[in-house]
């Protein structure tokens, strides 16, 4: 059936479709790298005068490098945290137990809450553990997320049982099973709580905005709106800082996005 | 799966191809820089006809957060040379003026970092304006 039809047609417009995908990051790039202005006319697709300095004036205009680092150690935390949490209860939810279908109901029902309605408890709890203005402060209410739970459990229910069962019987405790046995064969799942986890944590910008209280605390986001405040002119300079804090998650998506891709389809199409 | 073929996989999985890379370059770029960050600025000072201006008195302005403003000031020598030797920033402008040959605009100089060495390739011309 496929052979009847040209496939040309399609690619066309995917690549069209793709083009346009792209264009706002060639902007951004392209501005970043010669500094026109966004609303010079007839604007030029081409750069001219190509040159890093605007990366060199975002390096050095703010500490570029403490909030990166801030940035990444969050980060990290927040993924690792993540994945180790959820897939012990996405592991749990493969389980059948009392109460189950109520747990599953209020994970559902949480998904909906938006977090700026739960940011004040947020902010108590973490005042209350000591955690205010610390990395792990910082990563604390993204250790666990729900969808990522989902994508573990979907990834889960696809391991036969016969392999759980074996393992029981051979002895291993549960969380040896989850360690050398589910996570093993699930690792389209842990690509994409990482991505997702490591996205959503760098671009964060209302909990670290609440929570931090020293400037040496604070992460990208932050420090670009801190940027924005510092500069007058800034179309170059912004930009350039647009594409420093985007470089990492963009590497980090490229290097796995088919794991990522793998993981956000099992659920989808698993029989 | 020997030692050796182990290895290799591991070193060509992108996982960690891609950020030893970017380590690599990260540490060429950082030694490169420990290397030439004396903040060592030299140039030339010459008149409206290319000839060499001795005595002349060249500024180094430095920016500071949005302005520039006036680090220090040296004399050239015989040959019309001159040299700063602890420029701290990374963006500066350097102006000459010699009382009776006339003073040169200030040239913007953009460092691709701090305290980097940089010999000026063009020389400040006295008697522009």
């Amino acid at each position: 059936m496929m052979g009847r039809y040209p496939r040309w047609p399609i690619h066309f417009a995917l690549i069209g479709a793709g083009i346009v995908m792209l264009v706002p990051f060639y902007w951004v790039l392209k501005t970043s790298v010669s500094g026109e202005n966004i609303y010079a006319y007839p604007p030029s697709i081409v750069p001219r005068h190509i040159h890093p300095f605007f990366y060199i004036d975002v390096w050095y205009s703010i500490p570029f490098a403490r909030y990166f680092l801030n940035s990444v150690a969050v980060s990290i935390i927040a993924v690792v945290c993540n994945v180790a949490f959820n897939a012990m209860a996405g592991y749990a939810l493969t389980h059948g137990f009392r109460g189950k279908n109520a747990v599953m109901l209020l994970f559902l029902s949480c998904m909906m809450v938006p977090f700026q309605a739960t940011i004040i408890p947020a902010y108590l709890i973490t005042g209350k553990l000591g955690l205010l203005d610390s990395w792990l402060g910082l990563a604390l209410p993204q250790c666990s997320t729900i969808i990522c739970i989902f994508v573990f459990k979907s990834s889960f229910d696809a391991v036969p049982r016969s392999l759980i069962d074996a393992a029981r019987i051979d002895g291993l405790p549960e969380w040896r099973i989850i360690w050398h046995i589910m996570l093993p064969l699930s690792r389209s799942a842990i690509a994409t709580n990482v991505i997702l986890a490591f996205i959503w944590s760098w671009n964060n910008f209302l909990w670290p905005l609440i929570m931090t209280r020293s400037a040496d605390m604070q992460t990208l986001p932050l420090g670009l709106a801190r940027f924005l405040s510092y500069q007058e002119d800034t179309t170059g300079a912004l930009y350039a800082f647009c594409i420093m804090v985007l470089a990492p998650g963009l590497v980090l998506f490229l290097m796995a996005q088919k794991e990522f891709i793998q993981g956000l389809t099992s659920g989808a199409t698993k029989g | 799966m020997n030692c050796q073929s182990r290895w290799r996989t591991i070193l060509s999985n992108r996982f960690v191809l891609v950020p030893g890379v970017i380590a690599a370059v990260v540490l060429v770029w950082n030694i490169y820089v420990a290397m030439h960050n004396h903040g060592v600025v030299v140039g030339r000072v010459v008149d409206v006809n290319g000839n060499p201006v001795a005595d002349a008195t060249v500024a180094l302005w430095i920016f500071n957060f949005t302005t520039y403003e006036e680090k220090e000031h040296v004399t050239t020598d015989a040959r019309g040379d001159f040299r700063f030797s602890n420029n701290p920033s990374y963006k500066l402008q350097i102006s000459a003026e010699k009382p009776g040959v006339g003073r040169s605009d200030r040239v913007p100089v953009f460092l691709y970092f701090r305290s980097q060495d940089v010999d000026l390739s063009s020389p400040l011309r006295l008697g522009g304006n």
